[in-house]
C-alpha cells in the first residue's frame, strides 16, 4: 500500500510517542488490508454444494475427527448471502450448472470457489453428454482438489492454502468496486467476472446465434467461446 | 447377448401364430390388430408381439381391458440406425398380475413419425414416454406434456440414438 504508507509512518513517529504508557499496551497498528485479510481468512464460511460422494467427505471434514472449525470455517451456510466460499463437491450436470451459477451470483463479494474432487474439476470419469467437464466452464475457480473423493485432510490442506492466498490479497479497494453490465447492454460487454480482477478473463457470452436470444441470465452465455478451448 | 454377438431385432422371426405360453385371452384381445408373434431369448423369453404403430394404442388398450394386463412394466425404445426406413422400435412390456403372464409389445417407427400415446391407459407411461422422447426424439401423439424429462429443455440432440457421439457433445469443450 504505497499511498497509505506515508500516513502510517507519520502516525508512528510523531503521535504515537505521545501516547501514555497505560494505553500503549492496548494499541495495535496495522493496515486496513491486513486487518481485512486476517478477519476474512479466519471467518471463512463455506457454502457446500454437495452433489455426490464428495459431499460426504466434506461432512467428514467438518465433523469432529478433522474439525474444520479449528481454522475458522465451521459455519457451513446454506444461504449464498452469508457464505464466502463456494465449495463445489461432486458431479455437476449441465442441468445443475444453472443452479450453481445462480448461487455464485448471489454470494456477496469477496467470494472464492474451490472445486473439490475429480468430477467438479474435470468431469471425472463421467466423460459424457450431461456432465460439465470442469466447473471452471462456468465460475472462476481458486483451488482444485484432486481425489475421487479427496480425503478430508486433503480438503483441509486446500482450505489452509486458500487462507494463505487470502492473506496475500492486495486489492481491498478494488473489491468494493465490482464491474457490472451497463443498463441495456448485453453481458457480452463484460470481459472479466465481477470481483475476479486477478483471474484469467473469461468470456461471458457466446457468438452462437442459437443462444443469443435467450437472454443474459442463461448459463450458456457464461462459458467460454467455443473457439477458445481450454485455457 | 452371448459371445459378444450383437443382437438386433432383425434376427427375430415373426410368425402369425402365437408361441407357446400365450393365453387364449391375450390372443383374442390382439387378434383385430394383425399381430406378428415372436419368441426370442433376448427378452427373458417373453413372447413378443409386433403391431403397426397406427394400431399401437388400440392394441395396448385391448390388452389391458380384455386380457387383464394391468401393469406396464417397461416402456422404452431401441435404435437400429441401419434399418430402413423404420430405425426405431418402441417397446412396451406389459404384465397380467393375476396370471404372471407377460408380453413384450413392439412397434416400428421411422425418424420423425409419431407413435400414439398410451399414457391415458397406464399413468406410468406418462414419464416413460417423456423419457423415450428425451433420449430418442420419438414424439408421442396425444401425450399431455411431451417435454424433456432428464435433459435441460434447451438441450440439442437425442443422447440414446446410436449416432449420438460418445463424447464431445458439450457446448464449449471436447
Amino acid at each position: 500500500m504505497p499511498a497509505a504508507s506515508g500516513d502510517i509512518q507519520t502516525v508512528q513517529t510523531e503521535e504515537l510517542m505521545q501516547v501514555s504508557a497505560s494505553t500503549e499496551a492496548s494499541l495495535l497498528l496495522t493496515t486496513v488490508q491486513a486487518l481485512a485479510n486476517w478477519s476474512r481468512k479466519h471467518s471463512m464460511w463455506p457454502l457446500p454444494l454437495g452433489l455426490s460422494c464428495c459431499g460426504i467427505e466434506f461432512m467428514a471434514t467438518a465433523a469432529s475427527r478433522y474439525d474444520m472449525a479449528r481454522f475458522g470455517m465451521e459455519v457451513a451456510r446454506f444461504s449464498p448471502r452469508q457464505a464466502d466460499l463456494l465449495l463445489v463437491a461432486g458431479t455437476l450436470t449441465y442441468k445443475m450448472a444453472s443452479v450453481m451459477t445462480r448461487l455464485y451470483d448471489q454470494m456477496a463479494e469477496p467470494k472464492w470457489v474451490v472445486s473439490m474432487g475429480a468430477c467438479a474439476s474435470s468431469g471425472g470419469m463421467y466423460r459424457s453428454y450431461p456432465v460439465v467437464q470442469g466447473i471452471d466452464e462456468f465460475v472462476p475457480v481458486d483451488f482444485y482438489i484432486s481425489g475421487c473423493p479427496p480425503r478430508p485432510d486433503n480438503v483441509l490442506n486446500t482450505l489452509i492454502k486458500l487462507q494463505g492466498k487470502i492473506d496475500k490479497e492486495r486489492d481491498y479497494e478494488l473489491r468494493l468496486d465490482t464491474p457490472s453490465a451497463p443498463e441495456g447492454q448485453n453481458v457480452e460487454e463484460v470481459a472479466v467476472l465481477p470481483g475476479k480482477r486477478h483471474g484469467p478473463p473469461i468470456a461471458l457470452a457466446t457468438d452462437d446465434e442459437r443462444f443469443v436470444e435467450q437472454g443474459p441470465q442463461k448459463l450458456i452465455e457464461r462459458g467460454r467461446k467455443p473457439e477458445e478451448g481450454r485455457a | 447377448m452371448s459371445q459378444g454377438k450383437r443382437v438386433t431385432e432383425s434376427c427375430l422371426v415373426y410368425t402369425a401364430d402365437a408361441p407357446e405360453g400365450v393365453s387364449e385371452a391375450t390372443q383374442q384381445a390382439l387378434a383385430p390388430f394383425d399381430p406378428e408373434w415372436s419368441e426370442h431369448p433376448v427378452h427373458g423369453g417373453y413372447p413378443g408381439c409386433r403391431v403397426h404403430r397406427s394400431k399401437w394404442a388400440e392394441a395396448m388398450a385391448a390388452l389391458k381391458e380384455q386380457a387383464g394386463f394391468e401393469m406396464l412394466v417397461d416402456h422404452t425404445a431401441t435404435d437400429y440406425p441401419d434399418r430402413e426406413p423404420e430405425r426405431f422400435t418402441v417397446l412396451g412390456l406389459v404384465m397380467n398380475v393375476d396370471t404372471q403372464e407377460r408380453v413384450m409389445m413392439r412397434t416400428r417407427v421411422a425418424e420423425g413419425d409419431s407413435v400414439p400415446t398410451v399414457s391415458h391407459i397406464w399413468k406410468s407411461a406418462d414419464w416413460s414416454e417423456r423419457e423415450t422422447f428425451d433420449m430418442f426424439g420419438i414424439p408421442f401423439e396425444g401425450h399431455p406434456d411431451l417435454t424433456r424429462i432428464y435433459m435441460p429443455q434447451d438441450f440439442d440432440g437425442w443422447p440414446l440414438r446410436r449416432d449420438f457421439p460418445m463424447q464431445g457433445h458439450n457446448r464449449f469443450r471436447d
